[in-house]
């Protein structure tokens, strides 16, 4: 009895050894090397996973850090943004160019009001499988089908609906501009746009492309085309092109002067400072802006 | 024993109920507009300017590319307009606006009804005037027919198969055009069989059409006995099943060969065309019309008996006008089809105007369409057991749901036929087609992608 424990202690010890021993030699043989400053890097990436970055997920866009460092321009963590970056930058002892910082921008301000429905969509609630169907349930075929695959997409929880409107609304808090949503949305309404200071944009919130009576027809904020806010755009960032106008953020120095004219009302100014009443009630048109441009130009 | 496809298929209640009602003649508008895209493959281009007098038959945009069809006049008239406008879908596309001015035809046209049953002998002249005259498949993909009629070097058509199923309910415009024009089906037929060899050709019908069988039967016994060139074609009677009209399944049907995945019919040597391309073919052929007008059902279970029509209608005429001089859109039609209940798009604009591949308005009440509401999939098997193409709908939805790409193809989603049968079935009401087809979209992008690729 004792004998047996004995012995199938003594053999599983050295065939335990055994193994241990040849478990090492493979283990060297083939060993793969990999890179320390993968992990470091991971280990401050927000880890997300979004995808957001155009990489499979944090651990992969490390390993593209990594393999293209020292030039990290083609890097970028939208989640974790230019403070993230400095610190993948440290880790790699290396400098990195800071980014403007953007946000998702739905370009469609088609709301029920806004823009009749002219029909009923009774199938599966998805954007993409009533895009791929038909042109959607208003008179309009670039606008927003409402049916909120931007709302599913994002992981940050930052769109939601308005049931008011039936538009997406981000959430500039929470949005990282990864981009998820962009890539969801079949109609291409929503852009990621710089934050511009002090969080204030002006863009174009249309992208209907139909000749301008037609556009009008199917929603009364579409852009026209008329180009308008071309011609009264001092910093040449207003384009017309395909009956739509489209405001370069780059370039946009946020005078307003194109929101003023705009005949439908489809260029939209966000976060700007509330104009107190006394202004308004003052000037139709032409004084308004400059106030709100002023404070702007200084911080430049 | 009657034949059928062997796997799958469905049995929706058949409803021919505008299948006595007698084809009649559309007058013109005083208006139409011409789509450019009304066949398969790059929209055609206009060669007509604002002001342009035509004639009907007249040619008014040319292919765009191998797989694109001429397009030609339906009404005599000026050019009024040339530029976008709704279609069926609400999408822009390009349309020639025509005011019409009197009815002059161009002058090759034969207008008699007189039977013409000497088949001309060049098959490359017979070719060019199928391509020249703009006639594309009518079963409802609108496939460029001469495409079909070339086999690729190397392949051999083994059969012509005329699809004459009609599988989908409610339609009757094959059916009445089997009854009404059978000889010239036959005609055309017999042609196409020329052109491609001098194959067998069967006429496939289902059983639930036996006057047209009758009709069709009669047709070919008759040519048989008084013309040349008409042996080898039969009416073959079919046992009643959707979608027996898909172009895969007729041949399995009649032929009992299966299409391998991603292939071509002509991969095992069936050519596939429908009843009413026949008679385009005739007409393109033997008559010199272009493919200007073809049948559309105007039925529905809300319309009364005296509002069914099988119509003869021009391309170009707007969906309102029909359905006006039809008795007009009924109250209870809470949706509007354009081609059949199962496989038919939805009419978002009613101001779309009719093409080459138009074959009804079908009012649907909002009892018939309602979707219900969707629940938990319990793997039942039923939606997989009624797929045509032997494809696991069930499965496909969970690999789609969650973008599995690889599994997605592993499981030949490319090869769904997108006829509806998974969604039929389904008793959790499932949206399994509508998520299947964006799927197999991507999935076949993909494919493409990789030929690409590998070719570079």
């Amino acid at each position: 009895m004792t004998t047996t424990i004995i012995w199938t202690i003594a053999i599983l010890t050295v065939l335990g050894a055994v193994l241990a021993v040849v478990l090492y030699f493979v283990a060297e043989k083939f060993k793969v090397e990999e890179d320390p400053r993968i992990d470091e890097v991971e280990k401050v990436l927000p880890g997300a996973n979004c995808g957001g970055c155009g990489q499979a997920g944090c651990r992969a866009f490390a390993q593209f850090c990594v393999e293209s460092s020292p030039n990290l321009d083609k890097c970028f963590c939208p989640v974790g943004g230019n403070e993230g970056m400095q610190k993948v930058a440290a880790v790699l002892g290396v400098e990195v160019a800071a980014k403007e910082p953007q946000v998702a921008v739905v370009r469609c301000n088609g709301t029920c009001e806004n823009r009749p429905r002219t029909n009923e969509y009774g199938g599966y609630q998805s954007c993409r499988v009533k895009a791929a169907l038909y042109s959607g349930d208003t008179g309009c075929s670039f606008g927003c089908l409402g049916c909120g695959d931007c709302v599913n997409a994002c992981q940050f929880g930052a769109i939601s609906m308005d049931p008011a409107t039936g538009l997406p609304v981000v959430d500039e808090e929470k949005c990282t501009a990864c981009g998820a949503c962009v890539k969801s949305c079949p109609k291409n309404i929503i852009e990621l746009r710089n934050k511009g200071r002090r969080n204030m944009r002006v863009f174009v919130s249309c992208v209907n492309k139909d000749k301008g009576a037609v556009a009008r027809k199917a929603c009364k904020a579409a852009c026209i085309g008329c180009g308008k806010c071309a011609k009264v755009c001092a910093f040449d960032a207003i384009t017309v092109e395909n009956n739509v106008a489209y405001i370069d953020f780059t370039k946009c120095k946020l005078c307003k002067k194109c929101v003023a004219e705009c005949p439908t009302g489809a260029i939209h100014a966000v976060n700007f400072p509330v104009i107190k009443p006394k202004p308004a009630a003052e000037a139709p048109a032409e004084p308004k802006p400059a106030p709100v441009a002023e404070p702007v130009k200084k911080e430049e | 024993m009657m034949k059928t496809f062997s796997i799958g298929g469905i049995h929706p209640s058949d409803s021919k109920i505008s299948k006595d009602c007698k084809i009649e003649v559309l007058p013109v508008p005083s208006k139409v507009f011409i789509s450019v895209a009304q066949h398969l493959g790059a929209p055609a281009t206009p060669v007509v300017k604002v002001g342009d007098q035509v004639k009907v038959g007249q040619v008014i945009a040319e292919p765009a590319g191998f797989i694109s069809a001429y397009v030609h006049s339906s009404v005599s008239g000026t050019v009024k307009s040339v530029g976008p406008r709704k279609d069926l879908a609400g999408n822009n596309m390009t349309h020639i606006e025509i005011d019409v001015e009197g009815d002059e035809w161009i002058e090759e046209a034969d207008l008699s009804d007189t039977l013409i049953t000497a088949i001309p002998e060049d098959n490359k002249a017979i070719l060019e005037k199928i391509k020249m005259c703009g006639v594309v498949g009518l079963g409802g993909a609108t496939f460029p027919a001469h495409v079909k009629l070339c086999p690729p070097p190397g392949k051999k058509a083994d059969c012509l198969i005329l699809n004459g199923a009609e599988c989908e309910p409610y339609l009757t415009s094959d059916y009445r055009i089997m009854l009404e024009r059978s000889k010239e089906i036959v005609v055309g037929a017999a042609i196409m069989k020329q052109v491609l060899g001098g194959c067998p050709a069967v006429i496939g019908i289902e059983e639930n059409k036996p006057e047209a069988i009758k009709a069709m039967t009669a047709a070919v016994a008759e040519l048989q006995k008084t013309a040349k060139g008409y042996d080898g074609i039969s009416v073959m009677t079919l046992k009643k099943k959707y979608p027996q009209g898909g172009e895969k399944q007729l041949i399995d049907a009649v032929m009992s060969r299966q299409v391998k995945s991603m292939g071509l019919p002509i991969d095992v040597g069936a050519v596939v065309q429908n009843v009413a391309t026949s008679l385009a073919v005739y007409e393109a052929v033997q008559k010199n019309i272009p493919l200007i007008t073809n049948v559309l059902t105007v039925t529905g279970d809300c319309l009364p008996m005296d509002k069914q029509h099988n119509y003869k209608f021009r391309i170009g005429m707007p969906l309102s006008y029909i359905a006006e001089i039809a008795g007009g859109v009924p109250a209870e039609a809470a949706k509007i089809i354009s081609g059949g209940p199962m496989m038919g798009k939805a009419i978002a604009n009613m101001d779309a105007t009719t093409v080459k591949g138009s074959s009804s308005l079908l009012y649907l009440t909002a009892e018939q369409t309602v979707r219900g509401v969707e629940s938990a999939c319990i793997r039942c098997g039923k939606c997989a057991e009624a797929c045509p193409m032997g494809l696991e709908p069930f499965l496909l939805n969970k690999y789609a749901r969650n973008n599995m790409m690889d599994e997605l193809e592993e499981n030949a989603i490319q090869d769904c036929i997108e006829c509806g049968c998974c969604l039929y079935s389904c008793p959790a009401n499932i949206p399994l087609l509508d998520i299947i087809r964006i799927a197999k979209g991507d999935v076949i992008r993909i494919i493409r992608g990789r030929v690409q690729q590998g070719k570079k």
